[in-house]
Formats: C-alpha cells, sequence, structure tokens
C-alpha cells in the first residue's frame, strides 16, 4: 500500500530539510564551526525491496544509531555511517586532539550524541509541520557490517515499509554521506500520509 | 515498580542513595528533585536547590548546550544525550580528592528525559554520570596497550625491530615503491666469523656484540621511512626507499665502516682482528615477482665470497649479468 505521490515525497523532503537544518545548528554550536547537512533525497520502499544499493550500503563495518518512537505512528529510526567515517566526524567533532585509535572510545557516546541530535531535530520538525508529538527511546550505537544491517532491516516482519533519507553531512569541509532509515508499519504509513495529507490540504 | 516495593522503601531514601545524579525539572526549568549525589558533587544543599530554575542554581554557569538540550526536552518531549567526548564537563560538579582536598571538575555523560508528573505536568529527568573513572581506566588500557604493540614488534635483545614487524613492513614497503614506482633498497647485513666470536669469547660476549652492532647501526639511520630489523641470531637487514643504486652502495659502506670503527676485539677474524661485517644492497623498483630480498641475500653471499667486511650491490634487473661476474 505504497501510495505515497511524488507530492507527499516533496513535502516529507522538505519537512527534514528543515530537520537537518536545525540539526545543523545544533552541531555547529557544538564544533564551533559550520556544519552543513542536506536531506537531497527521501524514498519509501517496501523492506523486502531494500538492498545495498538502495542503502549504499558496500562492504566494510557500519555505525548505526537507533531510536524508538510511537505515537501517531510507531517506528524504529536507524542512521548509517560507515564506521570509518563514524569516526572521522566524531574525530572533526571533538577537533582532532587525538587520533583516531584514541577516538574508537568516545566513539560510541559521540556517535550517540550525533545521531541524537539529527534524529530528534528530524522528529520535531515533524511535530512542529506536520502537527503530531512522538515519544522517543534515548539512543543506541552498535557497529555492524552491511550483512547485519540488510539483515535486520528485512527481518523486521511487522514493519515491512521503510522510508530512506539519503543524508550529506559537511562538518569543517569535510564531507560524508550516511542514511536515515525509518522501520514502520503498514498502520504508521498510513498515518504518516494522513498528516502529510492534512498538511498539503492547509496549503492548497 | 510495583505498588508493593513503593510501600516497603522511601523513594527518597533510594533517590539519595544512587550513585549518579538525578535531578528533575519542571516545565519552566525549575529543580523539582536533587539527590545527595548531585548535592555532594555540587556543593549545593537540596533546599538550596527546590524550586529555583537549574541555570541558577549553581555559581558558575551551566554550559549553552546543556540549556538548549533542556529547553529541547521539554519543548518536543525527545529525550537528548550529552556525550563526554563532545561536552566534558556541561555541569559545574566536582570531584573531590581526599588526599589533597582538590577539587577537579568532573567528566560527566548525560542524559535528559521527558517524564510526566502524577499532576500531569511536563518534566525532565536529568541523569549525570561521572566518566572519569572510564576515562582513566581507557588511558590505562591505552597506555598498557601501546606497550604491548611496541614489544610484540621489537626484538628484545637489542630493541631494534623484530622479524614480524620485518616481514609484515617489506610486503607493504614492497607494495607502495610498486605502486609509487619508486627505488626500494634492501640491505642484508651478516656479522663475519660470528660463529667463532661465540666460540671464543663465550655467549655473553657475543650476545654483547650483537648488540653494540645494532646500536651502531641503527644510530645511522635518520628518515623516519628507514628501517632495521633483527632478522636471524647474527642477520639484520635494513629497508630503505627512494634511495639510487649509488647512494644505497655509499650508505652500505657507511654503515661497513662504523662497524669497522668500534673496533670490538675479535682475535679468530682475520685479517683484521676485530669485528667486522658483510653487506648485500640490493636497490631497484620492483615489478612483478621481483625479490628483492633474495637479490640482497644473493648479493651477501658475494661479499663472503669475496672476503668478508666489505658490500656488493646488485640491481633488481640485470641480476644475471652480476651473478656471472
Amino acid at each position: 500500500m505504497n501510495n505515497l505521490s511524488e507530492l507527499h515525497l516533496d513535502a516529507l523532503t522538505e519537512v527534514f530539510s528543515i530537520g537537518a537544518g536545525r540539526a545543523a545548528l545544533s552541531l555547529s554550536e557544538i564544533v564551533g564551526d559550520e556544519v552543513r547537512i542536506s536531506v537531497p533525497s527521501v524514498q519509501v520502499l517496501s523492506s523486502k525491496d531494500i538492498n545495498s544499493t538502495t542503502l549504499s550500503l558496500n562492504s566494510g563495518r557500519f555505525g548505526a544509531v537507533s531510536q524508538h518512537f510511537s505515537g501517531p505512528f510507531n517506528a524504529e529510526a536507524v542512521l548509517l555511517f560507515t564506521e570509518e567515517q563514524a569516526l572521522k566526524i566524531v574525530s572533526d567533532m571533538m577537533g582532532s586532539q587525538m587520533n583516531l585509535e584514541e577516538l574508537a572510545e568516545f566513539e560510541h557516546e559521540a556517535m550517540c550524541e550525533l545521531g541524537n541530535i539529527i534524529l530528534n531535530a528530524c522528529l520535531s520538525a515533524m511535530a512542529d509541520i506536520l502537527n503530531f508529538t512522538l515519544e522517543s527511546s534515548l539512543p543506541d550505537y552498535t557497529v555492524a557490517s552491511a550483512d547485519d544491517i540488510l539483515h535486520r532491516l528485512k527481518e523486521s516482519s511487522n514493519q515491512p515499509y521503510v522510508m530512506v533519507l539519503h543524508i550529506d553531512l559537511t562538518i569543517e569541509k569535510r564531507h560524508t554521506a550516511g542514511n536515515l532509515v525509518f522501520l514502520l508499519s503498514s498502520a504508521s504509513l498510513a498515518n504518516l500520509v494522513t498528516h502529510v495529507d492534512q498538511f498539503l490540504g492547509k496549503l492548497s | 515498580m510495583s505498588d508493593l516495593s513503593a510501600k516497603r522503601f522511601d523513594m527518597n531514601d533510594i533517590f539519595n542513595t544512587l550513585s549518579f545524579g538525578v535531578c528533575v525539572v519542571d516545565a519552566d526549568g525549575r529543580v523539582l528533585l536533587w539527590n545527595n549525589w548531585i548535592a555532594r558533587h555540587s556543593g549545593i544543599k537540596e533546599a538550596d536547590a527546590l524550586n529555583q530554575p537549574l541555570e541558577q542554581v549553581f555559581s558558575e554557569p551551566v554550559s549553552p548546550a546543556f540549556l538548549t538540550a533542556l529547553k529541547n526536552t521539554l519543548a518536543y518531549r525527545l529525550p537528548v544525550v550529552l556525550s563526554t567526548a563532545l561536552h566534558r564537563s556541561p555541569l559545574p560538579l566536582h570531584n573531590i580528592s581526599v588526599a589533597n582536598q582538590q577539587q577537579t571538575r568532573m567528566y560527566q555523560s548525560i542524559s535528559i528525559t521527558p517524564i510526566q508528573s502524577q499532576l500531569n505536568e511536563s518534566c525532565c529527568l536529568v541523569q549525570v554520570t561521572d566518566s572519569s573513572t572510564s576515562i582513566k581506566r581507557e588511558k590505562i588500557l591505552r597506555s598498557h596497550s601501546e606497550i604491548l604493540k611496541k614489544e610484540a614488534i621489537t626484538d628484545s635483545m637489542t630493541d631494534v625491530c623484530n622479524r614480524r614487524f620485518f616481514d609484515a613492513h617489506y610486503e607493504m614497503a614492497v607494495a607502495d615503491a610498486k605502486r609509487q614506482k619508486h627505488p626500494l633498497s634492501i640491505f642484508m647485513i651478516d656479522i663475519d666469523f660470528f660463529k667463532s666470536y661465540n666460540d671464543c669469547y663465550g655467549h655473553i660476549a657475543g650476545d654483547n656484540a650483537i648488540k653494540q652492532v645494532a646500536d651502531i647501526l641503527k644510530s645511522q639511520l635518520s628518515r623516519a621511512t628507514d628501517i632495521i630489523a633483527r632478522y636471524g641470531g647474527e642477520e639484520f637487514v635494513l629497508v630503505m626507499p627512494h634511495l639510487s643504486q649509488k647512494i644505497a652502495e655509499q650508505f652500505a659502506e657507511k654503515l661497513r665502516s662504523a662497524v669497522f670503527n668500534l673496533a670490538i676485539p675479535h682475535i679468530k677474524s682475520r685479517p683484521f682482528n676485530r669485528i667486522t661485517i658483510s653487506i648485500g644492497v640490493c636497490t631497484g623498483i620492483p615489478e612483478n615477482d621481483d625479490n628483492l630480498l633474495n637479490k640482497a641475500d644473493a648479493a651477501l653471499y658475494q661479499a663472503k665470497q669475496k672476503g668478508r667486511n666489505r658490500c656488493t650491490s646488485l640491481p633488481l634487473c640485470e641480476t644475471e649479468e652480476y651473478l656471472e661476474q
């Protein structure tokens, strides 16, 4: 029942771009330098159609920050970066006073915070624009292989839909690309569409 | 928590016994709960904190990131984490050292979670844990692992790199030279008549001689890219990139004379009656299956054949021509 039109996707891209802007602002305050985040595209897919290409998961290991949230719709949000990128982001954010090995110990916590900032910014933008509030768990950080991640996304049978946001993050001129994946049940996707419709209705 | 346990314990006792900080603020940011841990580490009593705006409770400023996070949690009801890595010490909390009564600012990990009061007010629960100990532990573990890492690649007798490190480094150096098409030089070095030295002077003296030779060889290296490793008993190997064959030959001669000038007596080593070394050098830009190490070894064999205490150099190509000489 993937009945999202181009218009819906545009509206969601708009909402998440606002969220991304807020996240960038918070991160800039922490880093003390310009941080830019953009969401060039939003896709909604059936979870059986996701593969390493749709998520641009090449080989290697990935850092995944996840938060469960509930409210008008329930979902699990997972922010994915390659482990190497994750370490570089943390290094940039910490002002590079430490080498990469030393950073490994801080990676877990700092990535939780980075994920938390981006996820919360997206959720708060949805709350403001689409007019609903969600509750959320604290973030969790895991490092896993691309296969582990795909397996986990496909296994979640009560959440047959995934909304994939491609995210471009630039910290101190270093460009990083990641993905934000929302796992949604059919009912949750329907609720999301309803809220987007209400928002679009107000506009017209 | 079940009703039973809620009745059996006074929740205040539990909060006040916790070994991390717990603080609850209401929608206006006023303190509703302030446990013993946070009172102890802030030096601010519960009575002085209750009903005050959190940011005004402390005499020192609270970090702006903490205040933004608190405001966001109150506005959007979304939980927030502040990591030690990015914030170090958002709240003015201190660790007090019993030994010297000195206060040090505490490294903290903080989480802020929205909660609802029984009166249906939107509140925030702030949890603060002390990350100083885990940071200290990580530092100790890291310094141990650095020591172990160094030990794993060092020859314990001579303090130069060991064979294990050489094997890994050689492979990388060859791959680098192949990719960037720059020359690589391998020096195989052997102490002359070392078996007779051991027989004549004993093994302890033999070990000392190896150490002295290793030290003087190592002292000749000045670039970070150059390495010396103990290859076997009295054999050493040097890996040096970016040298022409001519410069490599000159450098080998420098190594030979450095050991010669140590003037370690060795009456069984004729005609100099001192410890000397023979060196085989091979220089070239490696391609495909070229084996610099084998050719350096062949050059060393030639140096031994020609009378020892000398250097023989072979280019990586044209090897056969040289071998026929």
